[in-house]
């Protein structure tokens, strides 16, 4: 399984869409998408690292709730203004990483390398739609998108360097 | 009557235009002089509630008490001075003993109160209208009735210790104990403190007495890993020492040291006695680490019938296999585990559960199990290049280097992490360099700045004074191979190692790259536990939290006849796996003698 194929493919198709819902739809299907990979991985990886798992799919989710009541909105162009203010930057933290495929059993630290990749993936290429967005609503919302996926990636370095380098855990 | 006679009354009419020699209003009029030891003040921020001034007190007119805002936490009793001036004299030594300087005592004397209960009030706490009074008595700078400073240990110098892997440390002679020990005011903030509450006062005075045989019994009434544990303990009990706050720390861990090696091995056996009278009940533990040994003396005390399953060829844990010779000698190891042996624990080393023993056999044959596991594993950084065969952990070559195997000492090595582990392997490596190609290059990269750091401040010191190369904040980009050899490390400038709520989450500075050349990349960050013994099925059937075995209170997994202590529950620290020990041997005696008492 490669993080960037599926998803990089899934990203192209948000350049052909023209309005912001159609835009935030798209991007609350990835978010779906990721949910439910997540939670089939759950019975697939050890007990002991289930709960880390469990957690990556609760936050997909809460990024679906997300942008499921932003797509709801009719002042969305408005709500994406206000929310680019809350910049993230990126850590490059994750650049350091070598990117694994989780193979059939993975440890928790393939696990949390695979998720950050994911989300270093989503960020990256929804910056890349930004840039080449005409400036206007789209591109402000392209790059809301890539504020959430940076905001995402470093909250998962935080777990990453709780369990990986401060750990003392199975 | 002569004239004068009728004329002098009126004479003292010229003093009526004189300033008066008497006070108008003396209650109020006249303040104590400068240095005049009047009521109490106390800073409550500075109070420690060391209590050494109720100790000091001849008349006992200062009792601790618990006040409302001032909590208990590490260092700190939270009690507070609560003084008696139906019995105080006035004399002081309360003030020149405070440890922090926070009692001091204003020129304030008047104070009139209808209620005699009263005058029993805690200063800083219970407002006084002298509170905040400049003049009075305060402890002059350069007073001090205890030495401000520690006795320092004679050690090695860098030159000489790099050239072989002998203790670094003398240990105190029997004259520097004493002078050390002579400061301890026996506070008993440490003993909080300490996981184990060791009962440093009292041994401490054992020491100033000299007597070293009381000193052994007190140590082993709550450490049997004091060998060890006065060697290499983490010593947190030093931090919080009264002494610390104008001077060093009592050195208690070099103290507990001095005990251990004022008594032979002999007269160790004796004070700590044989087995308890036989239960009948047999327990297995799994792991001769601090935690499992412990368990296993505190059991076999208890009259049970204890066998340690270790899977390397001699028992200590990482106590043994991850802390190089010249920081804990194996005789010393030996020792503290021979007494263990001593109380009738049977330690079967080369037995790995799992392959040689199943779990389940041990099940069936116990009434207890107990995994003591350790964190054997080292965490990989799993940044590219890093998995080349000579990107090595830690901990795998500091437990070779403990067997006497031959790693391939590399002539230029660079290490990854900040910790003990870190600094361990890299004086290891410097002491193997110097021996093989006579010279150290040995370069230590962490992502965290000095201030930072996990490892102890003396280790830093010593590594840098052994010619180790420590580079903080630098992250690890890219190990660089060249023609299938391992060249060296690329690093990127760590530029904020916490965020904003003070989590972990360094960030990097892509515009500063260095490489640091090295032919073996040594990574010594996080450890893990390595529980597959436990099988599919059972870590399916346990609860875990967070990736950690579940246990209650007393160490007790979900599973009735299992229980876990030490590293693998608590996280790395030889005395607070030591405190785990004793706490799942209290609950395993505590199940074994309800069901003796139930059958």
């Amino acid at each position: 399984m490669t993080q960037n194929g599926d998803a990089s493919r899934g990203m192209e198709s948000l350049r052909g869409k023209t309005t912001l819902r159609e835009i935030l739809e798209v991007a609350t299907g990835f978010e779906a998408g990721a949910r439910d990979f997540y939670r089939a991985l759950i019975p697939r990886v050890s007990k002991r690292i289930r709960y880390l798992v469990e957690d990556l799919a609760a936050e997909e989710q809460t990024h679906f709730d997300l942008f499921s009541a932003m797509s709801q909105r009719a002042d969305i162009a408005e709500q994406v203004k206000l929310e680019i203010e809350r910049t993230a930057s990126d850590s490059k933290f994750s650049d350091c990483l070598q990117v694994q495929d989780l193979g059939e059993q993975p440890d928790d630290q393939s696990v949390l390398q695979y998720a950050m990749g994911r989300e270093q993936a989503a960020m990256m290429h929804y910056g890349e739609l930004a840039q080449t967005a005409p400036p206007g609503p789209i591109r402000d919302l392209f790059q809301y998108l890539a504020g959430e996926e940076t905001r995402h990636k470093l909250e998962l370095e935080k777990v990453y360097y709780a369990t990986i380098y401060r750990g003392g855990g199975v | 009557m002569s004239v004068r006679d009728l004329l002098s009354p009126f004479t003292a009419w010229k003093n009526l235009f004189r300033d008066p020699v008497t006070i108008r209003d003396p209650l109020n009029d006249r303040p104590g002089s400068a240095r005049y030891r009047g009521f109490h003040q106390n800073d409550i921020e500075k109070c420690i509630g060391c209590g050494t001034c109720e100790a000091i007190c001849q008349n006992k007119a200062i009792d601790m008490v618990p006040v409302e805002g001032s909590p208990t936490k590490q260092g700190d009793s939270g009690l507070r001075p609560n003084i008696d001036y139906g019995r105080c004299c006035w004399c002081a030594l309360c003030v020149d003993v405070c440890m922090t300087k926070s009692l001091t005592m204003s020129n304030a004397y008047t104070w009139v109160e209808s209620d005699p209960d009263a005058f029993r009030f805690t200063p800083g706490v219970d407002k006084k209208h002298w509170d905040n009074a400049e003049l009075g008595y305060r402890r002059p700078d350069g007073h001090r009735l205890t030495e401000r400073l520690r006795i320092e240990m004679d050690e090695m110098a860098p030159q000489t210790r790099i050239e072989s892997f002998s203790e670094i440390v003398a240990g105190y002679d029997i004259e520097q104990a004493r002078l050390e020990a002579d400061r301890c005011v026996a506070c008993g903030l440490c003993v909080a403190t300490c996981p184990a509450h060791m009962a440093v006062p009292d041994y401490i005075a054992a020491v100033r007495d000299g007597d070293y045989l009381r000193g052994v019994k007190l140590l082993y009434d709550s450490n049997p890993f004091s060998g060890i544990c006065g060697r290499v303990c983490t010593h947190k009990c030093e931090t919080a020492c009264a002494s610390r706050h104008e001077g060093d720390p009592i050195a208690i861990r070099w103290l507990k040291r001095h005990i251990m090696d004022q008594v032979s091995f002999e007269q160790c056996r004796d004070i700590v006695g044989g087995p308890g009278a036989a239960t009948g009940k047999k327990v297995a533990i799994i792991g001769a680490g601090p935690a499992g040994l412990t368990a296993a003396f505190d059991l076999a005390k208890l009259g049970h019938s204890v066998t340690v399953y270790e899977a390397l060829d001699k028992p200590g844990g990482m106590t043994r296999w991850g802390i190089p010779e010249y920081r804990l000698p194996y005789a010393s190891i030996d020792r503290d585990i021979d007494v263990i042996r001593s109380v009738g624990v049977d330690i079967r080393c080369n037995v790995r559960i799992g392959k040689d023993i199943t779990l389940e056999q041990l099940r069936t044959s116990h009434d207890a199990v107990l995994l003591a596991l350790g964190l054997q594993l080292g965490r990989a950084t799993r940044t590219p290049g890093s998995d080349h065969a000579d990107v090595r952990k830690a901990v795998d070559l500091l437990r070779q280097a403990t067997a006497g195997e031959d790693f391939g000492t590399p002539r230029q090595a660079v290490v990854i992490g900040g910790g003990n582990v870190a600094m361990d392997i890299a004086r290891t490596l410097a002491r193997l360099q110097k021996k093989e190609f006579g010279k150290v290059q040995v370069t230590l990269t962490a992502l965290e700045d000095l201030a930072h750091f996990l490892a102890d401040p003396d280790e830093i010191k010593e590594a840098g004074e052994e010619g180790i190369v420590i580079l903080d904040a630098r992250g690890p980009q890219q190990v660089v191979v060249e023609n299938g050899k391992v060249t060296g490390l690329k690093t990127w400038r760590v530029k904020a190692i916490f965020d904003e709520q003070g989590r972990f989450a360094p960030s990097y500075d892509e515009s500063d790259e260095q490489f640091h050349a090295g032919t073996m990349v040594v990574e010594a960050i996080g450890q893990m536990t390595d529980s597959s013994l436990l099988g599919d099925a059972l870590t399916e059937k346990l609860t875990w939290n967070r990736g950690r075995l579940q246990v209650d209170a007393g160490g007790r997994c979900s599973e009735s006849w299992l229980w876990a202590a030490g590293d693998m529950v608590r996280g790395p620290d030889i005395v607070t796996a030591v405190a785990d020990g004793h706490r799942v041997a209290a609950s395993i005696h505590e199940v074994l003698a309800a069901k003796e008492q139930t059958k």
